[in-house]
């Protein structure tokens, strides 16, 4: 293990993280509105619009990131639309992430006490009004927590963008390999960085759910028991 | 924007012999996966503390970093503790690293889930602590680790699409190459999304399936 080597590529590790940071909060976003928006289609539209929507989380869910990333990089560009790598990447992030996001926002309205609808419209809510002012603002707080693990998902997805040569994390890494093939050191720095984000992401997740949404008992993974 | 549908059915059946190969490692990497995660979660689950604290870390650790930088490090390391594999074991080795973090989990989940009641009774009657594990708390887990186990391979079909980049001739490669070689990308990424759709869809209705059936034969396991 070469320390100063490593100490040296630190910097350049760093401007790569936050290009992983800046894509993947980019495409989380974007795939919020897709998800919010679709999600509540998918509840509450007809079945011709549940249907659609159907088979739009079953192929973004269904096929492997990095297929959707060669999809955006070669169909972009027939299709006319030329974009930036970036871009291209935040678009197939994006597309990837909302087939999830429609799921969560699903789950989180289906999870809501049907009498909280029933109650809205007894008195004298349309469907729609229920929906906006009586579900939906209660199903956003249950979507945080789910919210958050899809950000650390996203983050790992993210490094599937080397596959299209841009420079995030996992991409820089490599060309610092094929640079001085100092691979030990590089991939223990680039998995130690990713290890970071999403463990800190995922207490995040957990601080959000038991101490500011308050969901009934502390959901501690490590509770003991035969003790 | 035509589609040239002559030459869409000229490419599957190399696409589709590439797909077996994807469906091999898959199911080699989940099967064995699963054998390292019955042991590993199992001393997850009765362990001694620093051993529980350990494979929690380790556990953390390989379901927080991004598959493609697994696979690189498998690709790298491999070699330089002097095991040299081609490139298909290389890629079994990899995700069966990858399937072990997420299935210790599962193993552990479906461990934990078992009624207290059942290790109160196997303490009563002067089991050890393993015995329970094994005569009583596993036999009883198998059932409940076997439809997230579908869903776990799903999740390793969609990994295997990364072993592209260690050039494992699996589905992704093989469309990758043949985009290279023809640059009809259109028609072979819908042919390749296609058939990875109909896989994974396959694989959530056998989970969908195998759930229902566990759980309606076995109502005694659900009480």
């Amino acid at each position: 293990m070469d320390i100063s080597f490593m100490i040296e590529i630190v910097p350049r590790l760093l401007r790569a993280t936050w290009v992983t940071l800046q894509v993947s909060a980019i495409s989380l976003m974007i795939g919020l509105v897709f998800g919010i928006v679709l999600g509540v289609l998918r509840v509450y539209g007809n079945r011709f619009i549940v249907w659609c929507t159907k088979g739009f989380v079953i192929v973004a869910r269904g096929t492997p990131a990095a297929i959707q990333i060669y999809a955006a990089f070669f169909l972009l560009p027939r299709l006319g639309i030329r974009l930036p790598l970036f871009a291209v990447g935040v678009v197939a992030l994006t597309f990837n992430t909302s087939g999830y996001q429609v799921e969560i926002v699903r789950a989180a309205l289906e999870s809501i006490d049907k009498g909280q609808i029933e109650a809205g419209l007894a008195i004298g809510l349309t469907r729609w009004k229920t929906m906006l002012y009586i579900t939906l603002p209660q199903a956003v707080k249950r979507m945080m927590g789910p919210m958050t693990n899809e950000f650390a998902n996203l983050i790992k997805a993210s490094s599937a963008l080397m596959l299209i040569s841009l420079y995030e994390l996992t991409k820089s890494g490599h060309a610092i390999i094929a640079a001085t093939f100092k691979y030990a050191e590089v991939l223990v720095l680039v998995a130690l960085f990713y290890f970071v984000l999403v463990q800190s992401l995922c207490k995040l997740s957990a601080y959000l759910e038991n101490n500011v949404f308050n969901f009934g008992k502390t959901a501690d993974p490590r509770n003991e028991f035969l003790n | 924007m035509g589609l040239n549908l002559e030459f869409m059915l000229s490419i599957i059946p190399e696409l589709l012999s590439a797909m077996v190969i994807t469906l091999q490692i898959s199911i080699l990497a989940v099967l064995l996966g699963i054998m390292g995660g019955l042991v590993v979660g199992s001393f997850r689950v009765i362990g001694p503390k620093w051993l529980k604290m350990l494979i929690q870390l380790l556990v953390d650790y390989i379901r927080g970093t991004p598959q493609i930088v697994h696979i690189l490090i498998i690709y790298f390391a491999l070699p330089r503790i002097g095991i040299i594999l081609n490139a298909y074991w290389t890629g079994v080795v990899a995700l069966t690293i990858i399937a072990t973090g997420y299935e210790v989990e599962i193993v552990r989940t479906a461990i934990e889930s078992i009624d207290k009641g059942q290790i109160e009774a196997g303490l009563a009657i002067g089991l050890l602590k393993r015995q329970i594990l094994i005569f009583v708390l596993l036999p009883q887990a198998i059932r409940r680790i076997i439809p997230p186990l579908t869903n776990e391979l799903t999740n390793i079909v969609k990994a295997s699409a990364f072993l592209s980049v260690i050039a494992v001739n699996e589905l992704t490669k093989i469309s990758n190459k043949i985009i290279y070689e023809t640059f009809y990308f259109f028609e072979v990424l819908i042919l390749t999304a296609l058939i990875y759709t109909v896989i994974i869809t396959l694989l959530g209705m056998l989970s969908n399936f195998i759930e229902k059936r566990m759980f309606s034969t076995n109502s005694e396991a659900n009480s």
